[in-house]
């Protein structure tokens, strides 16, 4: 009997120990879209939360591309077992925010430790919703322009002029091509993200409702002039073989890929590559050119455009899902804040390339006067400084924003491919770019 | 002949209740869940439902591209399954000779059905990929061309093609020796006496009497073409270029999966599952007929 009841007690002992340990680490899940080199960045930064914060315990998954994570996300909601933290790309912003499966991180944290005032412009633009913030600015970026300059100089080109407008490029890549410098003038993913950013550069919109943030968009501006000149000008480049296709749509990897072995003379990428392209082209010798992106500098009919007005910012954001007890929830918020604290946007920048997100990083990078060592670093971070707030530069806003990508890639494709003219192949992603808006505009209920 | 009965109707039902479980609730349950949704226009995250009757069917067979992905799904499905089956029987009649370390190239042909169907797309990737591809790194060196073998719709059809004949050669290789190995030697040597050479053997001989085997591969071939050659799709091509390798499978997940039309993509999954069901239907009736199951 006495040996039962002592059984007993050290059962109940070891409970109350085991629930006590339990309830001091909390487990947080946080899923991502970074593979390769970044994983480690991302896994190395976790390891530090978890050291620095015994009381927390993140465990960090690698959930594949963009559009793979946030499906995987919704999946996993849907299902009832969503990861507490969550990385969505920007345009997938009106999609969270109509999921209703987040919380904003606004009503999770105080203003004092969010400190919203302290992202930098550009960012917070994008990313202040109907003057909220629903998820914290993490990778952000612009695209520049790289260039090999061993084969600017090859080709009898000044390495230290890079091409600043659409003419511009047309013309280098003609004198690259003809004296055989390179066998591709210029690589580029087929991606929708180049033509929104040039469309913003003219400070044209893509979407109504001033690209959806004073309403929801109802219409877009496939078929406008700007549109028609960004289509056109790709056209130009793959038809006299300047640009060269690698087959699949939003393909990073090919396009850097032809870049990197020497193939291309020039990439259009985001600024995150910096690091590297800096890393593998030193290993090479091979002298890395990094130039403000480039711009559509006349319409299709001549006219002056506007450009460059300014870029949008690119990148991810992190989401905290709401179905969680408090405790997780203040976890979670405490991590996505610690992810985007100075110290660690300032370690992300210098491992990848991405902006700094906190004024007070930037301030920090420019008293170890990093910019003046690194100019590399400083060119994407010069051009978001001199963009200007417009509707345009913001961003645009419609939860159809990811099949619309599909729609604009596929246009671009087929002017390419000598299928359709430019004001074919754009009627037709106008007129499924709005049954898309509709669509899910109805889907949700507001429309 | 003593046959086991069962006492009681209730226990063979036990018996089997476990496996018809799993069935409802993984086969069964899903089909019929499948077949509803496809009447229904549904809201992302499934938050609303419409009842639509069959516009969604309609829809698809108003539009060109979904036209153009059945066009594709059967040109590639001809090709890996003539393709396939030719070129496994052939090697398979190669390797059954009986030669000095044939073990270890029976081996070896089987191997590539071991690795799943993303790695082999991502080996091929690293083949042809125009930027970083071997084949064309070799190809520049020795004949100073490039061509861009995933960049050209043509070529990309063909090299989606060639990588999915590849992948499922293990299998049929697998099946065709296993069946060369068991064939009635007694007719064959009755050919050989009769003085048949070796064509003569093999055309009038050795391939009828492998027709079960080849009606058997031609279904799970059809059904590889179909539905499993997904991940050298996607890891690939994504159905590109212009759409050229947009597979009917591939069509699905990206409508189901990437812009939430869980509806259509429904009323997709149910035309491929049809479309299963008549082409084995149609193998049945015709190719039933003519397959010789040997002895009497």
């Amino acid at each position: 009997m006495f040996n039962r009841r002592w059984l007993l007690v050290v059962i109940g002992v070891l409970g109350l120990v085991g629930w006590v340990l339990a309830k001091d680490a909390v487990e947080i899940t946080f899923w991502h879209a970074f593979g390769g080199a970044r994983t480690a960045i991302i896994e190395r930064m976790v390891e530090d939360f978890n050291y620095t914060h015994p009381g927390i315990h993140v465990s960090v998954e690698f959930k594949g591309s963009y559009r793979d994570t946030l499906n995987a996300a919704i999946l996993a909601a849907q299902q009832g077992n969503p990861p507490h933290v969550v990385q969505i790309f920007e345009v997938g912003t009106q999609l969270a925010i109509d999921s209703g499966i987040f919380v904003p991180i606004q009503d999770l944290v105080t203003e004092d430790e969010l400190m919203p005032e302290d992202f930098i412009e550009g960012v917070a633009d994008y990313y202040k919703i109907g003057g909220k913030f629903y998820s914290v600015p993490w990778n952000s970026s612009n695209p520049v322009l790289y260039y090999n300059k061993d084969i600017f100089e090859k080709a009898g080109l000044d390495p230290n002029k890079p091409p600043r407008t659409f003419a511009d490029l047309l013309a280098y890549s003609e004198r690259i091509i003809s004296s055989g410098a390179a066998k591709i003038a210029l690589s580029a993913a087929l991606h929708s993200w180049y033509f929104e950013q040039w469309m913003a550069a003219m400070d044209e919109l893509l979407v109504n409702n001033n690209n959806g943030r004073t309403g929801r968009a109802t219409e877009s501006f496939l078929d406008s002039l700007a549109a028609k000149t960004i289509v056109d000008w790709w056209g130009k480049m793959a038809r006299k073989g300047y640009w060269a296709y690698t087959g699949k749509l939003e393909d990073w990897d090919g396009a850097e890929g032809l870049f990197v072995s020497g193939q291309a003379a020039m990439l259009l990428e985001s600024t995150s590559e910096v690091a590297y392209l800096r890393k593998v082209f030193g290993e090479k010798g091979i002298g890395l050119g990094v130039a403000p992106f480039p711009y559509p500098a006349k319409y299709i009919d001549g006219t002056p455009t506007k450009a460059p007005v300014g870029f949008v910012v690119g990148g991810a954001s992190l989401w905290i899902t709401k179905d969680h007890p408090p405790e997780e929830l203040q976890a979670a918020a405490e991590f996505v804040l610690w992810m985007s604290n100075v110290e660690n946007t300032i370690r992300w920048h210098k491992l990848t390339g991405y902006f700094p997100v906190r004024k007070k990083a930037v301030e920090v990078l420019e008293f170890e006067h990093w910019f003046d060592k690194y100019p590399e670093y400083a060119v994407a971070f010069e051009q978001l400084l001199s963009s200007k707030s417009t509707y345009a530069t913001r961003g645009a806003l419609t939860g159809a924003f990811l099949e619309i990508r599909t729609i604009i890639e596929q246009a671009i494709e087929k002017v390419i491919a000598g299928r359709a003219t430019v004001d074919q192949a754009l009627a037709e992603a106008k007129r499924k770019a709005d049954a898309a808006i509709k669509r899910y505009n109805a889907s949700v209920g507001a429309g | 002949m003593h046959q086991a009965r069962f006492k009681g109707r209730l226990f063979p039902f036990l018996l089997l209740a476990p496996t018809l479980a799993i069935l409802v609730v993984f086969l069964y349950y899903p089909v019929f869940q499948t077949f509803r949704l496809s009447l229904y226009r549904v809201a992302f995250l499934g938050l609303r439902k419409t009842f639509v009757g069959f516009a969604n069917f309609s829809d698809l067979f108003h539009n060109p591209d979904y036209i153009h992905s059945i066009v594709v799904t059967l040109i590639v499905t001809t090709a890996v399954v003539i393709g396939g089956l030719g070129i496994s029987l052939a090697i398979s009649v190669l390797a059954n000779q009986k030669i000095r370390g044939a073990r270890l190239y029976r081996l070896l042909l089987i191997w590539p059905y071991a690795i799943s169907p993303a790695i082999a797309g991502i080996v091929w990737l690293f083949l042809f990929s125009p930027g970083y591809g071997i084949v064309n790194y070799l190809l520049s060196l020795t004949l100073h061309i490039a061509p861009n073998w995933l960049g050209d719709p043509f070529l990309a059809v063909f090299i989606i093609i060639v990588a999915s004949i590849w992948k499922n050669l293990g299998y049929n290789i697998a099946f065709y020796l296993a069946a060369l190995q068991n064939l009635n030697t007694d007719v064959l040597e009755a050919a050989l006496i009769d003085g048949a050479n070796y064509w003569r053997r093999f055309w009038s001989v050795t391939f009828p009497l492998l027709s079960p085997i080849t009606f058997f591969l031609l279904i799970t071939n059809i059904t590889y073409a179909f539905f499993d050659i997904f991940p050298i799709v996607d890891v690939m091509t994504k159905g590109g270029p212009f759409n050229a390798t947009n597979i009917l499978i591939y069509n699905l997940y990206r409508e189901g999966f990437e812009y939430y039309r869980t509806g259509s993509a429904a009323a997709q999954s149910l035309i491929l599952f049809l479309g299963v069901v008549v082409l084995t239907l149609i193998q049945f009736r015709t190719s039933g007929r003519h397959v010789h199951y040997g002895g009497a």
